[in-house]
């Protein structure tokens, strides 16, 4: 086509409704803002804009015909966006985009802009048509919840970081809460082991030696709690060698090894104490005096079943394998009381044996708790 | 290097009087020798300077504000043979390389684990490398048990 049937279709376009031709009417009347530009001419300009765009720009047609777009866009307009139309113009495809744009009052409305090209049977533009819709509304729901979310992310930030400062405290107070403990217990054990020394007769002082053991198993308890990565809980294997090896290593009249076998065997921190005190209660017993001779084994090992936590502990002659054992043998008095009773507290068994070549099998099970 | 001979002469530095005195007496019951008890930086500054002591054992927490690794600083300047061994309910304060310090024994100590750490050093220092098992109870500088390790051959 040539330059005078455009210019033919723009006047026929400009013609008030009613001219017999029926999509002309409809494109004039629709409540949808429209314009259409031509690209053959300088600077790609309106040639025809509906009264909904006048209505939603504030402009007249007048003032409308003959301008390239662009004097909608203003100072917030997205610097992309209007790349993305002016490429989408360059290259003759079709594009939708949100743009901000500015109407004659200078008041600024989001506008849903469809452009796309209209070709000739040659397949060259000879126009754009462009639909506009003012979707303020919903970008402005839009960036007021970009807003809230960002509100709510820097909330959620500010939360955390007082939850951290919070358990950092709380990490501060464990810390000297267990520093004040171990002091104490220290002290306990200095002021016993004082005390020891002006025991009257020997009665007195195994008494005292007694108390003492089991200050110092609750001592050792406490400090494995803390030492380890978890303190919430308490590894039994590792305690009762390390108590074991404290008892054995303690006395000169003796040469008794330990050998160990730990699997993980960790109970909570909340039966740490009581079943702390039932391993040296049975450590205790093995290694008393008449039960000692030269060159005895410790054999301590430990593990975890999904049910169960097991402790096994061995005192005897060394070199014995698993020979039939005799379930008769147990301590008794206060000895068997902090026993039985603390057992009972922790579901704990308690079995004692003793095989034919003389050594003390002590089996330890605690029952894991039910979540 | 004259290794020190038993008995030993042990400096002890711990500002909690009960638990200076416990130390002292175990220490003696061991066959050593305590050559003063010092509760404070000061203390030990103030301390004569011609016998050295064969070890200190140093708390962290001491009197008059001063702490265990500044006493530490201060016996290794005046006494650069001297053993030092930490004795506190926090090793957690001390540096990883245990500022020259040689080990550490955790409080709370049970008697058994403190006279166990006190043969094992015994050994450690009289005679390396020590012969008994390292006791649950004491726990050597890196750079002490690195020297136990490659002097075998001395025993």
């Amino acid at each position: 086509m040539d330059e005078r049937d455009d210019w033919h279709l723009t006047e026929a376009l400009h013609h008030e409704h009613g001219r017999g031709d029926p999509f002309a009417a409809a494109v004039r009347a629709t409540r949808m803002p429209m314009i259409i530009t031509n690209p053959s001419l300088p600077d790609n300009p309106i040639v025809f804009a509906n009264d909904a765009f006048q209505r939603l720009t504030g402009y007249d047609r007048d003032e409308l015909m003959g301008r390239n777009c662009r004097f909608l866009q203003g100072s917030q307009t997205d610097q992309d966006t209007i790349r993305r139309l002016r490429e989408a113009v360059e290259n003759g495809t079709d594009i939708s985009v949100d743009i901000l744009n500015y109407r004659k009052d200078g008041t600024s409305f989001w506008n849903a802009l469809y452009l796309s090209p209209v070709r000739d049977d040659a397949g060259r533009i000879r126009f754009f048509f462009a639909s506009q819709l003012d979707v303020t509304d919903r970008i402005d729901v839009q960036s007021r919840m970009a807003r809230e979310k960002s509100r709510v992310e820097a909330e959620v930030t500010r939360r955390v970081a007082e939850l951290r400062d919070s358990l950092d405290a709380q990490r501060l107070l464990l810390h000297e809460v267990d520093h004040r403990v171990k002091n104490n217990m220290t002290m306990i054990g200095s002021i016993l082991r004082l005390q020891l020394r002006e025991a009257a007769d020997s009665d007195t002082a195994d008494m005292l030696r007694a108390m003492m053991t089991r200050i110092d198993a609750l001592a050792t308890v406490h400090r494995h709690l803390y030492q380890s990565d978890d303190v919430t809980r308490f590894d039994i294997g590792s305690y009762a060698v390390n108590l074991a090896s404290d008892l054995t290593q303690s006395r000169a009249d003796c040469d008794i090894r330990i050998r160990a076998d730990l699997g993980r065997a960790e109970v909570p921190a909340g039966q740490a104490a009581a079943i702390g005190l039932i391993v040296n209660e049975i450590l205790a017993h093995m290694i008393r005096p008449e039960n000692v001779a030269k060159g005895q084994v410790f054999d301590i090992s430990s593990r975890t079943t999904p049910a169960r936590v097991e402790l096994s502990i061995g005192f005897g002659p060394p070199g014995q394998g698993d020979a039939e054992a005799d379930p008769v043998y147990s301590p008794s008095g206060v000895n068997e009381q902090i026993i039985s009773r603390l057992a009972a507290q922790t579901r704990t068994r308690v079995a004692w044996s003793r095989t034919d070549q003389g050594s003390i099998q002590v089996s330890v099970v605690i029952d894991k708790e039910i979540p | 290097m004259n290794r020190p001979k038993a008995p030993l002469s042990i400096l002890v530095v711990e500002d909690e009087f009960i638990i200076a005195m416990d130390i002292e007496m175990m220490i003696e019951d061991a066959g050593h020798q305590v050559l003063a008890v010092a509760s404070s930086l000061q203390d030990v500054m103030a301390l004569p300077t011609d016998k050295a002591p064969d070890v200190a054992l140093v708390d962290m927490q001491l009197a008059r504000g001063s702490t265990g690794l500044q006493v530490n600083s201060a016996i290794q300047k005046q006494w650069p043979d001297t053993i030092v061994v930490f004795v506190t309910a926090n090793p957690k304060k001390i540096p990883d390389d245990f500022d020259g310090a040689h080990g550490v024994i955790a409080k709370p100590f049970s008697s058994a684990g403190f006279v166990a750490a006190l043969k094992y050093l015994e050994e450690g220092v009289c005679d390396p490398p020590p012969v008994s098992p390292e006791p649950g109870s004491f726990v050597a500088s890196p750079a002490f048990a690195a020297q136990w390790g490659v002097s075998p051959g001395e025993r």
